[in-house]
């Protein structure tokens, strides 16, 4: 079960379902179970019927009529700058404090 | 942007290459592919097999910040070895180590990302045989190799150990 449908038909799994979401919204909406057991669903009936690796289901629900989170995640149109040197200070942050994390979890 | 353009899927390789190309960082990401990808048909039906919950959210890490509902990108709460949870219990998972649309979304229900209270909903009503005891926690290593050669191993372990007739592997 995913949202990034590029990625996962990239890599290649037996079967997928795609939820055409924003990301970390995999198994379903947010505090609507209909919809998230409708996606469990699509994944039990994938695994019963999919004769072929690659097989992807797509859920035919949609997040919002509104489809702005499409254009805007991790978008670089609107950045000057400064807000890009920014968000390169941050990220070299976050992958120095990963780096950390990592080399105790293997140390 | 017209609804065409709109209404296809997001280039997530594509949008996240170019973004940290704008970055200034210039050794873009290899996303994982493999040439051949393994298929098994089932041996018995859904309706009698049990079912393993593999997922890619952390358990709380504690001293490592605020990784609940609308956290920024916490990297301290990542994990690198594969973990196993109680399915009986419902303890917090989160996704603050990933990255989410925290835009759009805030990861405030954790059945939006682990469904296991679906998967319990489905057991009650017979659309799968059994739910495994145990959850399984599949880290998101960025080493391919430590992914394929540790991980899964370990993963598969588990699953066997547990008599999995079926896993289902929730991405984040």
């Amino acid at each position: 079960m995913g949202c990034a449908k590029d990625i996962v038909e990239h890599c290649g799994v037996p079967r997928f379902v795609f939820s055409d979401f924003p990301l970390g919204n995999a198994a379903g909406k947010p505090h609507d179970m209909a919809s998230q057991r409708q996606t469990l669903t699509l994944a039990l009936q994938a695994l019963d019927t999919a004769s072929a690796a690659r097989t992807t289901v797509t859920s035919p629900q949609q997040w919002s009529p509104d489809t702005q989170w499409k254009a805007d995640f991790y978008s670089i149109a609107k950045l000057s700058d400064e807000e890009l040197a920014q968000r390169r200070a941050e990220f070299d942050k976050i992958k120095a404090v990963g780096k950390e994390v990592r080399d105790q979890a293997e140390g | 942007m017209n609804q065409t353009q709109t209404s296809a899927p997001v280039g997530y390789m594509q949008r996240m290459r170019d973004y940290y190309l704008a970055l200034g960082y210039n050794n873009p990401y290899q996303w994982a592919y493999h040439e051949s990808v393994p298929f098994q048909a089932l041996k018995k039906p859904v309706t009698q097999s049990r079912i393993g919950l593999v997922t890619t959210a952390a358990p709380l890490k504690a001293d490592a910040g605020d990784q609940g509902p609308g956290a920024p990108y916490n990297a301290a709460a990542k994990f690198y070895r594969v973990y196993a949870g109680d399915t009986a219990r419902d303890d917090f998972l989160g996704i603050s180590h990933v990255s989410y649309d925290r835009d759009y979304t805030t990861a405030d229900d954790i059945g939006s990302y682990f469904p296991l209270a679906a998967l319990r909903g489905a057991k009650a009503d017979g659309q799968v045989g059994g739910l495994s005891p145990r959850f399984y926690g599949l880290p998101t290593n960025r080493s391919q190799a430590t992914t394929l050669n540790q991980d899964c191993a370990d993963l598969l372990a588990m699953l066997q150990e547990d008599e999995v007739d079926l896993a289902i592997l929730v991405a984040n």
